[in-house]
């Protein structure tokens, strides 16, 4: 039963029913006071307050008892207003036709989808009804200077490949148009004079200045700084881009994904980081158990980020990592992520994106033929959170937990896939 | 000359005596002022370069801005408010080049127009700043580098609502704020007032989360409560600047009344065509003339007209007429600014769009079709004739309408009136609530934020927490729920669908939805630049429409319906009848629009468009039969009164539930089906609510004694603005019965006023 209303007197707690029906104490008569004026009232040092009599507080008990219930119709059309502004979309069409008119950004899915993942959520809430987060999901409580998260760790096979770092580099050097202000027509004078790498173009007395500057990234394996050089010239889902990982250790890789309760703005609720290993890929997650977890888990995420790791995500330019560092400075925390960053969907939209009705991950899946498992749609992961906050029943995070692996498992298998499709 | 220019006028063979008042202003000398310590250099010869004493009030506010004052300056249009402001913030920025300052203003023409004047100082003065508008329109990609370099950055409420969330990406800008500039804050009243309100709350909120503390200065049109309202919009206190040390010249002020068509004395005419007649003679005379209109398509129609009557007396003068409004596309609106500058154009019609401080130079004249509906708008629009010490024309042109009227029977009356009072209201749950929802998403609220939402404020997060929208943690509440918090917080009710309109293949302008739904429908005459087009199709899931060019010689004006049904009642009081609040749903269907032509109809086509629909709160009263009854056999028109109380209850609406005029809707049906009797509903224009019709249901006996007797009280015969005509009416104020009113209120307040009378006498 939740409680409302308290006697100042005998510290009876009334529900909000049994307030509605008499606005006293049943016991001493006195007047019922709503627990957050006692709160709040109490605090701010109006004591007095609490000696008011069944007459001379008649009016004011009417003024607050009338404020909060405004307020509370307030706070109830405002969350109609909230629910009734989804962030996704749900379309009866069948999949097979042509994608649905809808903007860039925002989520969608199917009707069929939508029906598959609620019965999901019924089956996974009877399957795990009395279990505990532990027998659910293997894992471990962990705690860091903010608090506790819980932490899921994993392996699972892989078979991720990168080019190695000659062929990276020989790709690199003999395309001369990656300096700027040299264009086909110089490439073509400046090969035909014996120039056919940029390394040559070191002895040019024109070029070396950038030539220099150009083999002093590559030779320090400054992925980071080099991406945003060849963005000058390139756009940013270039082949070439792709092939800069070549400048990286197979280990400093970290495949990222977070799950969130929303597009923005709103507590992120896990997030997946995966390393290659020798015998395969380890995948480590930090959930909420509650949204008190947040800033820990988020800290432990950041805290996997070593500086010389090259992330590797879909959309994580543009969501992810924004996302993660807006919810840092949420909880105050300091800390930003300047690793380079080898966003997937970039490159899948250009090399996928002509064969593909569109380039969610999910459709991407189906082309590269990996299948999934239990599944969730992304756009359902804050549906299933609440109903776990709301219920405690650890069901629907199985899912999620196991979406995101599946996230992370797929994206390694994408990124070696994605040298395939070049063609060069 | 304007002297001369009247009495040519007056000799004018159509003359007709419109000329009902005339009011002279005498000019007035500029008085100067002087600072407590000299400016640097840079400034000093900016201001040499450009001739430029500092008034005294200028001089004033410069120096409490010195001393670290928060200021409002409130003196008139054209007076050098913004330099006033502008001067600290570069000198500021000379002495400590990581200074930044943001000025915020109500539309994006202003922004624009504004940007062009700060770049010029820092051009002159060699202090850069490099300043930016940073708004919807700024293209993505420009983003990063203004946030991170830019000192001064110019934007709207509506962009930094949705901003705030991201504060880490603005965090070195934000971290050096030492000026919040609010321009036009007269405009933040009512509803929007009160948004703004906590918006600036959440802002500084967050500046001193970055450990910054902005001064803020506020410049606003005459209101009648400058002081209360910076505070109130901002939580600071301020040092008002009010005493105009400007140079004026002498200004003529007229009240000019159609005449009526024939010696019945029944209709007078057009104001329309008196305002295009006018005009025509301000240009012939020479006089560089800006017109002000109430609509949008009246702006388009006078335009269109005035052109046509010059382009038989001088084709040349005919393209020095333009028109100005909302909808234009930035560079088109730039160009008539321009133009105005270089006197390219002599006359300009715009809608209110150009009440507003954008530079558009000195006018000899302005001409008012229609009293603007306050006096602040009428003073500022006034303003914009007689920049310096120019002489001046100013030309207030009277509808049929009783508050025009009245207005020229007793012109004395409207020049003792002061100025409105800028209302905002912090006490109002669904504002208060909406912003603390806001604000749990860009930090966790705890205890000390109290600070800054002093109201409600404990209470609105047990209530925003039953609702799960926010969750409690150990670092304060935290934001929680399904949707963007910034998304179900509408700063002001526009809906946020624009429909683009195309003219071979290229964007002609942008309009709401609601507006399309108004003036580009399929077969609409949509006027653009005086220029009819005609709407081929209006693709809604779009949202585009297209246009065709083609010169016809009607315009359009569709037909709305609005049917209002009850979704949910919260509760129900009986008086001498039923009152009740609750959820109300408000469908408005487009079925037919009529063609006209000047102001005679020649058609009506039938409109095939989807209802635009929104839920909101609302309350109704319904009308016992035996009121109806003493109706009966009177030779009164039921409809007429149910209107007439609507119209006069709305009107009163802003005392009661500090809100604006314009915040609340009506209807009122003799027979509604949700309630099987005569109804009249009130209701919040927001989606979801407002909290206005609650308040009004909380105080609905003293609203409907109030009713009564202003429209018991009221000397018309039939009716007038001042009672039950309202300038907003769906349905061209038809049908309207004044003395069905008074007996429907009589009956309604009967007891009430007998329990307001023993109450007094206790």
């Amino acid at each position: 039963m939740p409680i409302f209303y308290t006697c100042k007197k005998c510290r009876k707690n009334y529900s909000k029913n049994q307030y509605d029906k008499r606005v006293f104490c049943r016991i001493c008569g006195s007047l019922l006071l709503s627990q957050f004026v006692i709160d709040s009232e109490i605090k701010n040092g109006l004591k007095e307050n609490l000696n008011w009599t069944k007459k001379s507080f008649k009016k004011n008990l009417q003024l607050i008892h009338k404020e909060s219930f405004f307020l509370d119709r307030a706070a109830h059309n405002l969350n109609n207003k909230i629910k009734n502004r989804k962030e996704y979309f749900v379309f009866s069409q069948k999949e097979t036709q042509k994608k649905p008119d809808v903007k860039e950004k925002e989520q969608y899915l199917f009707n069929c989808e939508y029906e598959d993942a609620l019965k999901l959520k019924r089956k996974l809430i009877k399957q795990f009804e009395k279990k505990t987060l532990d027998q659910a999901i293997p894992g471990k409580i962990l705690s860091n200077k903010l608090g506790e998260y819980y932490s899921i760790e994993s392996i699972s096979e892989s078979d991720f490949k990168k080019i190695n770092e000659k062929k990276c580099k020989k790709i690199l050097i003999s395309d001369l148009k990656l300096l700027q202000r040299i264009g086909p027509k110089r490439e073509f004078h400046l090969k035909k004079n014996g120039f056919t790498t940029i390394e040559d173009l070191i002895r040019h007395p024109l070029w070396k200045k950038s030539a220099f500057d150009f083999m002093n990234l590559l030779d320090k394996k400054q992925i980071g700084e080099l991406q945003s050089y060849l963005w000058k010239s390139l756009p940013k889902s270039h082949p070439y881009i792709h092939y800069l990982a070549g400048l990286c250790k197979i280990e400093d890789f970290a495949i990222v994904d977070i799950e969130t309760l929303g597009l923005s703005e709103r507590p992120i609720i896990l997030m997946g980081i995966a390393q290659i290993k020798k015998n395969g890929i380890y995948t480590n997650q930090f959930l909420l158990r509650d949204i008190p977890d947040e800033p820990s888990a988020i800290w432990a995420f950041v805290s996997c980020l070593k500086k010389e790791c090259s992330l590797i995500s879909y959309n994580g330019r543009s969501f992810d990592i924004p996302y993660v560092q807006q919810r840092l400075a949420y909880y105050g925390l300091n800390g930003s992520i300047n690793n380079p960053h080898f966003d997937l969907l970039h490159f899948s939209r250009r090399a996928l994106g002509s064969k593909l009705n569109n380039c969610r991950l999910e459709t991407v899946e189906k082309y590269l033929d990996i299948g999934r498992g239990v599944n969730v749609p992304g756009a359902l992961v804050p549906d299933f959170y609440q109903t776990y906050l709301e219920t405690g029943n650890v069901g629907p995070l199985v899912a999620i937990v196991e979406h995101n692996k599946q996230d992370l498992v797929t994206l390694a298998t994408l990124f070696s896939r994605l040298y395939e499709e070049w063609e060069i | 000359m304007i002297e001369k220019f009247i009495c040519q006028l007056q000799s004018d063979r159509s003359y007709k005596n419109q000329i009902v008042f005339k009011k002279i202003f005498f000019s007035q000398k500029p008085c100067f002022g002087k600072l407590d310590f000299p400016l640097s250099p840079n400034i000093k010869e900016y201001l040499f370069e450009h001739n430029i004493h500092l008034f005294n009030h200028q001089a004033d506010g410069i120096n409490q801005i010195r001393k670290g004052k928060n200021i409002v300056l409130v003196t008139p249009t054209s007076s050098g408010k913004t330099l006033t402001f502008n001067i600290p913030v570069f000198e500021a920025l000379q002495n400590d080049k990581k200074t930044t300052a943001l000025y915020l203003y109500p539309t994006k023409a202003l922004t624009n127009d504004q940007l062009k004047v700060i770049r010029d100082m820092e051009e002159q003065t060699g202090i850069f700043a490099n300043s930016n508008i940073y708004d919807g329109d700024t293209p993505k990609h420009l983003r990063p580098n203004i946030r991170n370099k830019s000192k001064i950055i110019l934007s709207n409420p509506y962009g930094i609502h949705h901003y705030l969330p991201w504060h880490y990406k603005w965090k070195p800008f934000l971290q050096n704020l030492k000026y919040l500039i609010i321009d036009e804050a007269h405009v933040y009243r009512g509803v929007f007032g009160s948004n703004v309100a906590m918006l600036i709350r959440r802002l500084i909120r967050i500046c001193e989360y970055y450990g910054s503390n902005p001064k803020i200065i506020v410049s606003s049109a005459t209101i009648a409560n400058p002081k209360d309202h910076a505070t109130k919009l901002t939580g600071k206190d301020f040092e008002v600047i009010s005493k105009d040390g400007s140079p004026k010249g002498k200004k003529t002020f007229i009240f000019w009344n159609p005449p009526y068509i024939d010696d019945t004395k029944s209709a007078r005419r057009s104001t329309h065509q008196e305002t295009k007649d006018l005009l025509v003679q301000n240009i012939m005379g020479k006089l560089q003339t800006l017109c002000f209109t109430t609509s949008r398509q009246m702006a388009e129609l006078v335009t269109r007209w005035t052109r046509e009557e010059l382009y038989r007396k001088s084709p040349l003068l005919s393209k020095t007429v333009a028109s100005y409004r909302a909808g234009y596309l930035p560079r088109e609106r730039r160009e008539i600014e321009d133009k105005l500058k270089t006197k390219k154009l002599i006359g300009v019609v715009s809608t209110n769009a150009l009440e507003l401080g954008i530079n558009i130079g000195t006018l000899d004249s302005v001409l008012m079709s229609g009293y603007p509906g306050s006096i602040i708008s009428t003073w500022q629009q006034a303003g914009r004739a007689g920049r310096n010490s120019r002489e001046s024309l100013v030309a207030l042109i009277a509808f049929q309408n009783p508050l025009d009227q009245y207005f020229m029977k007793h012109p004395i009356d409207f020049f003792e009136r002061i100025h409105e009072q800028a209302i905002v209201d912090l006490h109002n749950p669904y504002i208060t609530l909406g912003h603390i929802m806001c604000a749990s998403s860009e930090l966790p609220i705890n205890e000390n934020d109290k600070l800054y939402f002093p109201e409600l404020f404990q209470q609105s997060l047990k209530s925003l927490e039953e609702q799960k929208l926010v969750r409690k943690t150990p670092r304060g509440y935290v934001y929680v729920g399904l949707a963007r918090p910034t998304d179900a917080v509408n700063l002001k009710s526009i809906s946020h669908k624009n429909v683009s309109v195309f003219y071979k293949g290229e964007i002609l302008e942008t309009l709401s939805l609601n507006k399309a739904y108004d003036e580009a429908y399929q077969g609409a005459v949509l006027l653009h630049q005086a220029e009819t087009y005609i709407v081929e199709e209006l693709n809604l899931t779009r949202l585009v429409a297209n246009v065709r060019k083609e010169d016809v010689n009607y315009h359009t004006v569709s037909k709305k319906t609005v049917d209002v049904t009850i979704a949910n009642t919260y509760e129900e009081k009986k008086l001498e009848s039923i009152i009740g609040l609750g959820e109300v749903t408000i469908t408005e269907s487009y079925n037919e629009y009529v063609m006209k032509t000047y102001d005679e109809i020649i058609g009506r086509k039938p409109l095939e468009l989807p209802p635009l629909t929104f839920s909101t709160v609302g309350l109704w009263i319904l009308i016992p039969e035996r009121i109806l009854e003493n109706l009966n056999g009177g030779g009164f028109n039921l409809a007429g009164g149910l209107h007439a109380v609507e119209h006069a209850m709305i009107a009163l609406s802003p005392l009661f539930a500090m809100c604006d005029r314009r915040d609340v809707g009506g209807l009122s049906t003799v027979m509604h089906p949700d309630t099987g009797c005569s109804t009249i509903f009130i209701y919040d224009g927001f989606e979801g609510g407002i909290g206005i019709s609650e308040t009004l249901y909380s105080k609905i006996s003293q609203l409907l004694i109030k009713t009564f007797n202003l429209i018991k009280s009221c000397e018309c015969v039939d009716g007038c603005p001042s009672c039950i005509f309202s300038p907003r009416c769906g349905n061209e104020n038809e049908p309207l019965d004044k003395n069905a009113a008074i007996l429907i209120l009589e009956s309604l307040t009967k007891q009430l006023n007998d329990n307001e009378l023993t109450r007094k006498t206790n």
